[in-house]
């Protein structure tokens, strides 16, 4: 009914060719014919003719005088039809009024007052106040047949009425429960969030949404903000997880590990964990993964920048760590659906390893910072002040750099003494076996359940590492140690060695101190071994002359006479006729060598020894594959023979 | 250093909702301490406040009249305060033995006001594993609130040293000061930001006659200890520190951000600055 409800407020046109109704007709037909006897075909065709032949010229002239109107006569028209239109207006004006007098003076019987105000001021003076009086009179009683057209008329009215009312409240009803099913299915979501452990706020911006937050508490301001999103509701009811303008795609850290040229280890991206990707928990999760990715790689980027003296560079979008020998790890930002990722490397089995641990590492020290947050947070603060408080990169890349370049140097440094030590042994010396205490610093705790354990055993891995060689040598009751200690933390950075021993038979032998280059404890330890070797050969004699002092005379033994040159002499008694040992010792082989000098005692030294053309040298070299020692006599013996010649 | 202040009085109905509001506030959970807090009164030795007027060679004029300020200065109420650890109160349940022998008092109800005069009050009070020589203390000195701030918030000068652990009174003393009384703080403290947070009450000690002179070298059992505010009611207090009071800057700004936090919590407790007369601390 409304909306087929318009304000008529063009008056009603008569229609003058209203066709009459048939009796009416009749009887004016008889009027102008007198009767239906007298009308037939051709007097009505007769009849047509000559009306058009009294029509024709009519219409002419009609046209005529159209086209006679011109432009002056058209304003006049306009004028005229101005005028009528003022004037009706005037006059229904004047009516209106008419009837408002009416009804005010008709009114002003009961509510004079009220009715004074819209009547006209000569109304007033005409005719006094409540002079005009109505009553009710009774129609005279209308035929049955109006009454049942007017029941009719009204009856078809409210059918009509009652049939859209019908309708909108029909739309109503279905759009409410539209509204109530998608509402339902709404809440159903946001409470099955929250049953998850979801923690679900109002939005503090947005006081009338709800958000869900998922992000770290504990992470650097920007990248907390980032982790609440609002949860909107679709038309349908379903839950939309709005993050605003953060891209909606899964990044990942990935860690690849290089060799040289080529890339051997590649970490691959976390994996859907369940079928239903499009899950409002799926995307939950993986925003709070994104945002905890997009932070990590921010503060790699961060660290990166603070410990580029030690070569980390920098890229848009790439860390690049040289970590040790040709060992590089590079670090990027990448798309989790990006298919470039996956191409297949050449990769090792060992670098793949190697790229994970590194990736886990620097997971999970990143959620060590984060409680190193809380923990910092929850403390008393200290006093304001107007300096600004640095705020220090986190260490992430630090440990694993450390790490991969100690377990770097100490593998070196045990495949040193590893292979000196064999060498030392194809050459028939009995020498212990040392022992390698790697990351003698690192004290796994006992109970892993409690958090402070679990918080002390990365705080540990904080730290300085710290390996341990440990070695006895040939001459009874010597050692020797060499703690390295790897830092990456604070300064000095890098890989220190400390070379300890204990070396009675060199009482005066002073310790190397802190070194910091592999080399220079390479020389320490072949140095403190070929003295070694020096006072194994030279203590010899001692030992034997002990068993044989009863029936022979004493023997002629080798002296160490420069032992730190690895010079021993074996004096006779013509004062220019000494014979000399010199042994020198690498990492892979060990040569001793005989020659006669002619200076006066054998004291000489370089050049002033004068030194004999004659010489006798043996070599061992080293010997990777054991049982070799047969083939060659021992050192020992070599040296027994050239003292006995 | 100076420290900015606003208080509120939170009744007891409410303690319970403000700690979980202020736990989200502050997004941490609520740290329970307990603070026993000795209250020292400065006194002047006598000989000792006479600075010598004739020449001097030694000091400085500057320095002299720094000597006399401090010896003929405003003297104050100190506090000392040392933390204890909610284990270091005496478990109800492990008494002394005259409490074991005798397990049921007179009073079957335990009624404080009963239990203060007599001698059953004395022989239950427990025992603790309480050690009072290796008690932590610290020196809190807290000036009287400025005067004449238009900011509406307290500030005064504040100042803390740490003390040597144990029996703090033979120190004090030689420093010029008298042991005054004891009483013991129980609150839980939240961190907002650079705000302190403090949600705490006082509770007296049971009265045990001979200990009034010097502090308890034992705890009694928590639930003998009865709040100085009788309906139990506590005290919020929020705290800002201020390395250097004369910079206006920071002044301004820590004010603001203590601004900012009443506006947070306007709906839960009207935080407002405390009447400078009753943080008097200057000796009269």
């Amino acid at each position: 009914m409304a909306d087929s409800f318009t304000l008529p407020l063009r008056p009603n046109l008569e229609k003058s060719d209203r066709p009459d109704t048939l009796p009416v007709e009749i009887a004016q037909i008889n009027e102008q014919w007198g009767g239906f006897r007298d009308v037939n075909e051709e007097v009505l065709l007769a009849k047509l003719a000559e009306e058009e032949e009294r029509g024709g010229p009519l219409d002419s002239d009609e046209d005529g005088d159209k086209k006679e109107m011109d432009t002056t006569e058209r304003r006049e028209e306009l004028y005229k039809r101005r005028a009528e239109i003022t004037q009706f207006a005037m006059a229904s004006h004047m009516e209106t009024m008419f009837a408002l007098d009416f009804i005010s003076l008709l009114l002003s019987k009961h509510a004079p007052r009220q009715a004074e105000t819209s009547m006209s001021a000569f109304l007033k003076q005409v005719a006094p106040v409540g002079s005009l009086n109505s009553e009710v009179v009774h129609p005279p009683p209308k035929p049955d047949s109006v009454n049942k057209d007017i029941s009719t008329v009204s009856r078809g009215w409210r059918i009509q009425n009652f049939n859209s009312a019908a309708n909108k409240l029909l739309g109503a009803a279905s759009r409410l429960e539209k509204e109530v099913e998608a509402e339902t299915k709404y809440w159903n979501s946001v409470l099955a969030i929250k049953d998850k452990g979801w923690k679900v706020c109002r939005l503090p911006r947005e006081r009338q949404s709800l958000g869900v937050q998922y992000g770290f508490m504990e992470a650097t301001p920007v990248f907390r903000d980032r982790g609440l999103a609002s949860l909107r509701r679709g038309n349908d009811g379903s839950l939309v997880l709005d993050q605003g303008l953060v891209p909606s795609g899964s990044r990942f850290v990935r860690v690849r590990v290089k060799r040289g040229s080529r890339i051997t280890g590649c970490t691959k991206p976390p994996g859907a964990s369940s079928n239903d990707a499009e899950s409002i928990e799926q995307r939950i999760l993986q925003a709070r993964d994104s945002v905890f990715e997009d932070e990590l790689f921010h503060e790699l980027v961060r660290e990166a920048r603070a410990i580029a003296s030690c070569g980390v560079t920098t890229r848009q979008n790439l860390i690049q760590i040289p970590a040790a020998d040709d060992l590089e790890i590079l670090l990027d930002l990448v798309d989790t659906n990006d298919e470039s990722v996956h191409t297949e490397q050449e990769s090792s089995q060992d670098d793949v390893v190697l790229a994970n641990g590194v990736a886990h590492s620097i997971r999970i020290l990143l959620s060590f910072a984060h409680r190193q947050n809380l923990h910092r947070r929850t403390q008393v603060p200290l006093p304001l002040t107007p300096k600004r408080r640095p705020n220090p990169e986190y260490h992430l890349l630090r440990p694993a750099l450390a790490y991969l370049q100690h377990i770097s140097e100490a593998r070196y440094l045990e495949s040193f003494v590893h292979d000196i030590v064999t060498t030392l042994r194809s050459s028939g010396f009995q020498v212990p076996e040392f022992t390698a205490q790697m990351f003698s610093n690192w004290n796994l705790p006992h109970h892993h359940s409690s958090p402070n354990a679990l918080e002390g055993l990365v705080a540990s891995s904080l730290k300085p590492i710290e390996s341990v060689f440990q070695g006895n040598l040939l001459t009874p009751n010597s050692v020797f140690t060499v703690r390295m200690r790897t830092n990456m933390s604070f300064p000095p950075f890098g890989t220190h060695y400390d070379v300890s021993f204990d070396l009675p038979s060199v009482p005066d032998l002073k310790s190397p101190g802190n070194l910091s280059l592999r080399e220079e404890v390479e020389a320490a330890v072949a140095h403190l071994l070929l003295l070694d070797v020096v006072m194994k050969i030279s203590s010899v004699e001692a030992d034997e002359e002990k068993k044989t002092e009863p029936d022979t005379p004493a023997k002629r033994w080798w002296d160490p006479i420069y032992p730190h040159m690895g010079e021993l002499l074996l004096a006779y008694d013509h004062p220019e006729k000494h014979k000399k040992l010199r042994i020198v010792l690498s990492r892979d082989q060990l040569s001793l060598e005989t020659y006669l000098v002619r200076c006066i005692d054998g004291i000489g030294i370089g050049a002033a020894e004068g030194r004999s053309q004659h010489t006798e040298t043996k070599t061992w070299k080293l010997q990777q594959s054991p049982g070799g020692l047969n083939q060659q006599s021992s050192a020992m013996d070599f040296v027994t023979a050239e003292a006995s010649t | 250093m100076h420290e900015l202040l606003l208080f509120a009085s939170v009744p007891t109905h409410q303690h319970a909702e403000l700690l979980q509001q202020l736990a989200g506030l502050t997004a941490m959970q609520p740290r329970h301490c307990f603070e026993r807090r000795l209250i020292f009164k400065a006194y002047r030795k006598p000989g000792v406040a006479n600075a010598r007027v004739g020449a001097s060679q030694d000091l400085q004029s500057g320095d002299l009249q720094r000597v006399n300020k401090m010896l003929n200065g405003g003297m104050f109420y100190t506090q000392v305060v040392g933390p204890v650890q909610s284990t270091d109160f005496a478990d109800a349940g492990v008494t002394d033995a005259a409490a074991n022998a005798n397990p049921n008092p007179v009073n079957p109800d335990p009624d404080t006001d009963t239990k203060m005069d007599g001698m059953d009050s004395e022989s239950s009070i427990p025992r603790s594993a309480y050690d009072f020589d290796q008690q932590s203390w610290q020196l809190e000195f807290r000036d009287i609130p400025e005067a004449g701030t238009r900011s509406a918030v307290t500030s005064r000068v504040m100042a803390t040293a740490a003390l040597p652990r144990g029996d703090i009174v033979p120190s004090m003393n030689a420093w010029g000061y008298s042991f005054v009384t004891e009483y013991l703080v129980e609150g839980d403290m939240f961190i907002h930001n650079d705000i302190v947070l403090n949600l705490h009450r006082v509770l007296h000690y049971p009265t045990t006659p001979g200990e009034e002179n010097q502090p308890r070298h034992q705890m009694p059992t928590l639930q003998q200890m009865a709040p100085l505010e009788k309906s139990g009611s506590y005290v919020l207090q929020a705290s800002m520190m201020v390395q250097d009071g004369s910079n206006q800057e920071t002044m301004k700004t820590a004010s603001q951000h203590l601004f900012g936090l009443r506006e947070q919590l306007k709906s839960a407790v009207r935080l407002e600055m405390a009447d400078r007369l009753s943080l008097d601390t200057r000796v009269k």
